[in-house]
């Protein structure tokens, strides 16, 4: 982008005949400019766009560092042992699973704290702090509570279980029960990040409208379907895309908790690319596999931009 | 449609006294002012009444029905809000239609309902409008609209000119009265604008601190303000203010001028005599100097405003201001010679300002 227009830049000055150093000298607007986005350009070049680049670079290549032999150019062979990978469509599936369970269940959750967050307590600090600290927590420091929260004998929730006289699971033992606990502490992890950018928006909506809807008549539950969802929409977009895009990357709870098993049941994409590149370090497969990744990442964003724009 | 009655209303936050005792009888089709200057309790009092504010104490009826402790839905009024609070994702139709349809009413009735009231109001072409894409004045009056298709026994309106320019504001305002004139609906409006009371208003209420300070006609309230208060809101230019004594029947003022009193109060100078007064006179009730009752100042400032001249002058301590006929055109430090009509000051007790029958 700073390229192109730099380049029309330079046409122009050319057609006006001018040197194309005196830009520097007597900087236009335009000029000031791109000088001034340049920096943040170079920067983003230099950590997004190189690497990008190169693991794009590196997925059409056999670059295996265990076997000892240079890297050569593979063509789409990467790709075409992940079509035939069971543990890619596995991990690939786990993945979708976890985005299309927890990315609702975070939005619901983190809706009614927002809702809750925001009704006229004295004192709001207890209520907002609570809101950020599964947030402020570390994903790992998550994992690792709640694989003890989990835990079949030592755990809180067995405990709560048998109590009320219901006989716990050992969760870790049935790629089931695993599957869910992970998703359950996913949730608890994410759904307080959608309350704090719910909760911000809930805060834009006039209080006047509500009045005026008490005047026209309207009760509670037809107040937030007529007036707070709508009006809501662009913050829950939003927390959509930074969620389901972070939820596409799950990586941390599942490792800390499950470290994918049993077998490769609870593993993610983003940890089956972990295992290659970083224990086996076959970095071909392992970028083609990030490629996948990267490419899934940016459909979702792109459908979200385009419901965002509908909207707009 | 509906009579409204206040009875001792009282609003506290907290020790914070608002509202303090509010007496007042609102008749069927009336159309009441509340006007007063910021922080008085003007819009709380409308909010109790719409409930949208709980009540302290005392009473509010709409009708015969008590309504302290009804919801706002319940009380039949309609309200609006001096930022008009259109939803802004709604049409300007949908705006209008939905407090018809959380009522229940079926949508063939919404629909001749809302072609009425936009016509109107002359904002048919505007109804699949979202409100972002209106004026100030069109927003205002789609504001009105979603008011009236409700058929409601009360409007209330909250200052709902404030957010208008100038020009637009005396056009609104006109419209407003011609609606009254139309539908007939009691209506009580608050503002802090007394041109807005004095044109609009059957009645207007003036209320300072949170008290009635005086209830009546524009007329009564322009002509027999009942304090030095109300003298100096309803007016403009604002009323003149000069310290006196009444002496055999004179008003003394500190320079040693001197005007008869009033014929109205002539008749007990014996129970005034020696009380200092505050002397209350109009701009505009100063005449030529041959007419009334002759007062000298000096010129400190003129203002010619082509359909008349303000003069402000100096007498004794007092600024007062005069308006008089444009040809008249003294020059700065100029002794000017002013006259007076007795029969128009108005004459309030100097310790507790109230107006002295
Ligand atoms: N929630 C509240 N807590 C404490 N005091 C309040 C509260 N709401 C309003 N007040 C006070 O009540 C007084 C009356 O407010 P109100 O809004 O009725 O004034 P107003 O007459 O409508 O003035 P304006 O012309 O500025 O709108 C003000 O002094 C205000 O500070
Ligand atoms: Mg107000």
């Amino acid at each position: 982008m700073a390229t192109a227009s730099e380049t029309t830049l330079v046409t122009t000055h050319n057609e006006s005949g001018t040197k194309w150093w005196t830009r520097f000298l007597d900087p236009s607007e335009r000029t000031l400019g791109v000088l001034l986005l340049m920096p943040a350009a170079l920067l983003l070049t230099l950590i997004i766009v190189y690497p990008v680049c190169r693991l794009i670079w590196t997925s059409f290549q056999n670059l295996s560092l265990t076997s000892g032999v240079p890297a050569t150019f593979a063509g789409l062979e990467n790709y075409s042992l992940m079509l035939e990978d069971p543990v890619f469509w596995e991990t690939t599936w786990n993945t979708v699973l976890i985005t299309l369970i927890t990315v609702p269940g975070a939005l619901l959750v983190g809706l009614a704290l927002a809702l809750m967050a925001n009704l006229p307590f004295n004192v709001k600090w207890p209520v907002r702090l609570s809101l950020l600290i599964p947030w402020a927590l570390p994903l790992s420091f998550a994992g690792l509570i709640f694989a003890w929260f989990f835990h079949s004998e030592y755990g809180v929730v067995n405990d709560v279980l048998r109590r009320i006289g219901i006989e716990g699971v050992i969760w870790f033992n049935s790629a089931n029960w695993a599957f869910a606990a992970i998703c359950l502490t996913i949730i608890w992890k994410t759904s307080s990040f959608m309350a704090l950018i719910i909760l911000a928006g809930l805060q834009t909506i006039p209080r006047s409208l509500y009045e005026a809807a008490d005047v026209d008549g309207a009760g509670r539950l037809r107040q937030f379907f007529e007036i707070t969802l709508p009006l809501l929409k662009p913050a829950i977009v939003v927390a959509l895309i930074f969620r389901t895009i972070t939820a596409l990357q799950t990586f941390d709870i599942p490792f800390t908790m499950t470290r994918g098993g049993p077998g490769t049941s609870t593993a993610t994409l983003a940890m089956y690319i972990h295992q290659n590149t970083v224990d086996f370090l076959d970095l071909g497969y392992g970028s083609a596999l990030a490629v996948v990744m990267f490419a899934l990442s940016m459909g979702v964003t792109a459908v979200y931009l385009r419901m965002i724009r509908a909207k707009g | 449609m509906s009579s409204v009655s206040f009875r001792k209303l009282e609003k506290n936050y907290g020790a914070l006294r608002i509202v303090k005792g509010i007496d007042l009888e609102i008749a069927d089709r009336e159309f009441v002012v509340l006007v007063g200057p910021s922080g008085c309790g003007k819009s709380t009092t409308l909010r109790m009444l719409a409930g949208l504010e709980s009540i302290s104490g005392g009473e509010i009826r709409i009708g015969e029905r008590v309504v302290n402790k009804l919801p706002p839905r319940e009380r039949d009024i309609a309200m609006v809000f001096q930022d008009y609070a259109l939803y802004p994702h709604k049409t300007v139709y949908e705006n209008m239609a939905f407090s018809l349809k959380v009522r229940g009413i079926p949508s063939a009735e919404i629909k001749p309902r809302i072609t009425q009231a936009a016509e109107m109001l002359g904002i048919t072409q505007l109804l699949e409008r979202k409100p972002s894409q209106l004026s100030g004045g069109q927003r205002q009056r789609v504001a009105m609209g979603r008011a009236i298709v409700r058929r409601p026994q009360v409007f209330l309106f909250d200052e709902p000119l404030s957010n208008l320019d100038a020009k637009l504001r005396g056009q609104v305002r006109t419209e407003i009265k011609r609606l009254h004139q139309a539908i007939g609906t009691t209506i009580i409006y608050v503002t802090h604008d007394q041109v807005e009371a004095m044109t609009l208003a059957d009645r207007i209420v003036i209320l300072k601190g949170g008290e009635i300070e005086q209830v009546g006609t524009p007329d009564e309230v322009y002509n027999s303000p009942a304090s030095v208060f109300v003298g100096g809101f309803i007016g403009s230019p604002a009323m003149n203010f000069a310290k006196g004594t009444i002496r055999n029947g004179q008003v003394m003022f500190e320079d040693g001028a001197g005007i008869p009193l009033p014929s109205r109060s002539a008749g007990k100078t014996g129970d005034h005599d020696g009380r200092e007064v505050v002397v209350g006179i109009r701009p505009e009730h100063f005449v030529p100097a041959g007419e009334g009752h002759a007062l000298s100042g000096r010129v400190q400032v003129v203002e010619p405003l082509g359909s008349d001249t303000l003069i402000h002058f100096a007498l004794g301590s007092s600024t007062l201001t005069a308006r008089v006929a444009p040809e008249m055109r003294p020059s700065p430090g100029e002794n000017l010679s002013i006259g007076v009509d007795p029969s128009r000051i108005h004459l309030f007790d100097a310790a507790t300002e109230r107006a002295i029958a």
